[in-house]
């Protein structure tokens, strides 16, 4: 799984740190201040520059400082959960009157006709599943989100019904908390229910089983010995059919085969016995995987970078067969108390690019070698073969031979000959045929921790979706409180495209992505002018031009700054490809979304008490 | 001409005229409101410097054609429009503070409340944001769906509810909260004339139980009928304010009601009447109707702009 970002730990993510650079790094606490008293600053100004225009500068200056006072002195303190869950109360009863539930036959809808969309024969069907139940509840809900509420409060003001309302002793923060309560309160219980629904249609997409006869199997070693082993093959059911290897205690498994095995057994004597299959295993995981951190060398074996293999994201470095070149990870903590099966569980997935076909069938030859960071004791290099983003899975034994300094070999013990005095150790990964290549990145390797719930890290999965939810409709109130309800639905939807695409806009913003902003762009394209050509249209345009640009861009940075970051709470592919969503991950998520919702319930009030409703 | 029977039946002694300042439940000094544009430009003038005082325990009238500033008025006063100058005090208290609303009840021009709810849910919610407990929200519905007679629609949706019955149900909130200033904007609108004499009657059944009334109207009868006092809008500017009584009395004209006599003594009576020992039941002067009195106003304005109807009070 492609992991473009390292997840930090959460004090890490959430303080300020020099990193290994010397770079200094706010830390999420600090930058979430920064941008909120810059936002408050810039906020008053413009509410006094508008209040300065309508009423003059002192009057003006009065009016921003009680409406603040207000708030501060009577208003927040004022607000009573009492009066905001009548308000939830009223949200839901509206949403419910609106038929939102409808919703619900949307997505039952969309299950039952999945199976046109779902490739039965896939590889990865799991994978595949997941993907599909939690990318189209995501949208189904966000866009319920979106439509919820950014209509409920211009309807009120529009149908006057909130004179009723701001005419009873109810706050503007209540009516604000009481909407962004009610309506997640709502989604919430289509999303619990969402999220049921589609866990059963995974397990029972998955579910199947094969049959096998005794009679069909071929048993190994020789007659008349007592323990007798099988081998054999399954029925075909469900696109597939394993191989299976029956022990001489009577209990086996079959191969792995659509990312998922069966246990085998025998039960009965004699004539009766027969062939038990167990339910798939190994489909639904929640692995945790442990990284290191990766460096390359060169083909000289100096340290440097790996190889572009003409692939335009730079995600993956590739390295030369049959050089000196090699990925080395560095892991920490290796220790035996960690570990105590006694062996260090791998797991690789390396990108494959072969400069000849030749047998594309067979894998491509590397090794892998353990080495002592400190001592520099690396271990016999371990073969193995790999295709193209195929995962393998190794355990790294604790009793290894290793190649001493005067190059004879000797056995050493993982934990305490390869693993330093911190704790530290280092894989090597090399690729062994000439003019073959491996592509590596971090998280491309990395040690296999204990498994997790699979169901817990499905619901981490669809908390990601709900985080998105709750932040999409507090944008829809905040927007609401001063917009018509269809330009705050625009809002709204481009506040989460901008946050979709964050990473993007930031690099258009910085100027790291090339083609000028938005006025340069628009003549480039009108011009059909590429990219790498120097705008040059004559001194004027060539000055002015890029000037509008930067003031655009600068919003634009702003934009993608202040706005959230949903490729954060986007999750969904950890739990289709099997991967662990770590605690840490999550309370980033839900301190994001907790800071989202304080300041944007803030915003609502200030908008929604400084607004006439009855203008 | 005879004041309504209602009317002589609860009519209060004198005003508080000498009230106290906590007497003065609502107090306008020199409000304004200036409908503005998105660009901020002028469009309206609503309301120009008015400067009003109701005092507790009366019936006070707004009154004055379309357009006239009354709603304005009212709008400022609960703090859903903020004045463009000059400033609208309740209870002593800007009419920004959401604080003062604890005590007001107020009845929008049309109900607007929420169709999708029902009498009982709909009262339910305007309890809860006066933050009452449950029980005595409990007792209080039920309470006023008796009172506007609505026992029999009260788990029906609003939606199916006629006029009227709406507008019963937006009373009935407006007194979830024993409120001690109603405002009522257009009472009687959409109502029978049933259902006005009942409306009517509430109101001065309200002022009997020492509560506060603002109300604005274009319907003068109902003006006549309930008001103590009244202000006269015409253009956002303020044209008349005073008693209805004292608004209506023709200053300069007597008029005398007699019985059980002659008609010589008939024909005497225009000489002296305490002569010729005849029972004087009444001996005041005529009152106009406030119709008529209203109108003068709007076409004394229409002649004169900008100046005050009448001098006198």
């Amino acid at each position: 799984m492609v992991l473009e970002r390292e997840i930090l730990p959460f004090w890490v993510w959430l303080l300020p740190r020099v990193d290994s650079d010397g770079v200094l790094h706010l830390g999420a606490l600090l930058l979430f201040f920064l941008i909120v008293v810059g936002l408050a600053v810039v906020s008053v100004f413009l509410g006094y520059l508008r209040m300065m225009i309508l009423q003059g500068p002192g009057e003006g200056f009065y009016a921003v400082a009680k409406s603040i006072a207000t708030a501060i002195s009577r208003d927040f303190p004022q607000t009573r959960m009492g009066r905001i869950l009548a308000m939830a109360r009223l949200a839901i009863q509206e949403s419910l009157r609106r038929r939102v539930l409808v919703a619900f036959f949307v997505f039952a809808v969309v299950l039952l006709f999945a199976g046109w969309f779902l490739d039965p024969q896939s590889d990865h069907p799991a994978r595949l599943y997941l993907g599909f139940v939690l990318s189209s509840a995501e949208p189904m809900i966000l866009i319920l989100a979106i439509l919820l509420s950014v209509f409920s409060l211009p309807n009120d003001i529009k149908n006057h019904t909130i004179y009723t309302v701001v005419t009873k002793p109810v706050r503007a923060s209540e009516i604000v908390l009481g909407r962004i309560l009610g309506f997640c309160t709502i989604l919430t219980f289509m999303l619990v229910v969402m999220c049921a629904v589609s866990y059963v249609f995974v397990i029972r997409g998955l579910d199947h089983t094969h049959t096998v006869h005794l009679d069909d199997m071929v048993p190994l070693g020789a007659a008349g010995d007592e323990a007798v082993s099988w081998t054999g093959e399954t029925s075909r059911d469900a696109h597939h059919r394993h191989e299976i290897t029956i022990g001489p205690d009577g209990f086996g498994q079959t191969d792995r085969q659509m990312d998922h095995e069966h246990s085998v057994w025998i039960v009965g004597e004699g004539d009766d016995q027969q062939v038990m299959i167990g339910p798939p295993r190994g489909a639904l995981v929640a692995r945790v995987p442990i990284y290191g951190t990766l460096r390359f060398k060169d083909r000289t074996g100096r340290p440097g970078q790996g190889i572009s293999v003409g692939k335009e994201w730079t995600y993956r470095q590739y390295i030369e067969g049959g050089s000196l070149a090699a990925g080395v990870w560095t892991f920490d903590g290796i220790t035996p108390e960690r570990y105590p099966e006694g062996y260090l569980p791998l797991e690789m997935t390396l990108g494959v690019f072969r400069t000849y076909k030749g047998d594309i069938v067979s894998p491509v030859l590397g090794a892998l070698t353990v080495k002592n960071p400190s001592t520099g004791l690396s271990s016999e290099p371990i073969p193995f073969g790999a295709r193209d983003f195929v995962t393998l899975s190794h355990q790294i034994p604790q009793q290894l031979r290793a190649i001493d300094a005067d190059g004879t070999l000797r056995d050493v013990d993982l934990f305490e000959d390869l693993v330093d005095e911190q704790g530290r150790t280092e894989i090597w990964v090399s690729c062994e045929e000439p003019a073959q290549y491996f592509g590596m990145a971090q998280a491309d390797l990395y040690i296999r921790g204990p498994d997790r719930s699979f169901a817990w890290n499905f619901v981490k999965g669809y908390m990601g979706i709900w985080l998105q939810m709750i932040i999409i409709t507090c944008f829809g109130v905040m927007f609401s409180t001063f917009l018509s309800g269809p330009v705050a639905m625009v809002a709204t939807f481009m506040v989460y495209m901008v946050g979709m695409f964050k990473e993007f806009i930031m690099g258009l913003a910085t100027g790291e992505l090339p083609g000028g902003g938005p006025v340069e762009s628009l003549l480039r394209t009108a011009l059909q002018m590429n990219i790498t050509i120097e705008l040059d249209m004559g001194p004027v345009i060539d000055r002015v031009v890029p000037a509008i640009d930067r003031v655009l861009l600068f919003f634009m940075w702003v934009a993608a700054t202040i706005f959230p970051d949903f490729g954060v709470f986007n999750t969904s592919r950890f739990v289709a490809y099997g991967f662990n969503i770590s605690g840490h991950l999550l309370a980033q998520q839900l301190v994001m979304a907790g800071a989202f919702v304080v300041v944007l319930s803030i915003y609502g009030y200030f908008f929604l008490k400084s607004r006439e409703v009855a203008a | 001409m005879d004041m309504p029977a209602t009317k002589e039946a609860t009519a209060p002694a004198e005003p508080v005229a000498t009230g106290t300042e906590s007497d003065v439940i609502i107090e306008t000094r020199n409000l304004t409101k200036v409908y503005r544009d998105f660009w901020g430009r002028q469009k309206v003038r609503a309301l120009k410097a008015l400067d009003l005082e109701v005092r507790r325990g009366e019936i006070f009238g707004l009154l004055g054609p379309n357009g006239s500033g009354k709603t304005t008025t009212m709008k400022l006063l609960l703090g859903l429009l903020f004045p463009t100058s000059g400033r609208a005090l309740v209870f002593g208290k800007d009419a920004s503070d959401v604080a003062k609303n604890e005590r007001i009840g107020y009845l929008p021009e049309e109900s607007y409340l929420y169709r999708f709810l029902n009498a009982e849910e709909t009262l339910d919610f305007y309890g809860r944001l006066f933050d009452m407990p449950a029980k005595l929200r409990q007792e209080r519905i039920r309470e006023l769906i008796g009172m506007v007679n609505l026992g029999w629609a009260r788990r029906r949706q609003l939606k199916e509810y006629s006029k009227g019955m709406a507008r019963r149900i937006g009373l009935a909130q407006a007194l979830i909260n024993d409120p001690e200033l109603i405002m009522l904007d257009e009472p009687t609108t959409g109502l029978d004339p049933i259902g006005t004499r009942e409306m009517k009657d509430l109101i001065l059944r309200l002022r009997d139980e020492g509560k506060t009334v603002l109300m604005c109207s274009h319907l003068l009868a109902d003006v006549q009928d309930v008001c103590d006092r009244i202000a006269i809008l015409y253009q956002g500017e303020l044209k008349e304010l005073g008693r209805v009584d004292r608004l209506l009395t023709v200053q300069d004209v007597t008029q005398i009601q007699a019985r059980g006599l002659s008609p010589e003594a008939q024909a005497e009576i225009r000489q002296v009447i305490a002569q010729h020992g005849g029972e004087l039941l009444s001996m005041d002067n005529p009152t106009s109707t406030l119709e008529e009195l209203f109108l003068n106003i709007v076409r004394d304005s229409e002649a004169r702009p900008g100046r005050r109807a009448q001098e006198k009070r």
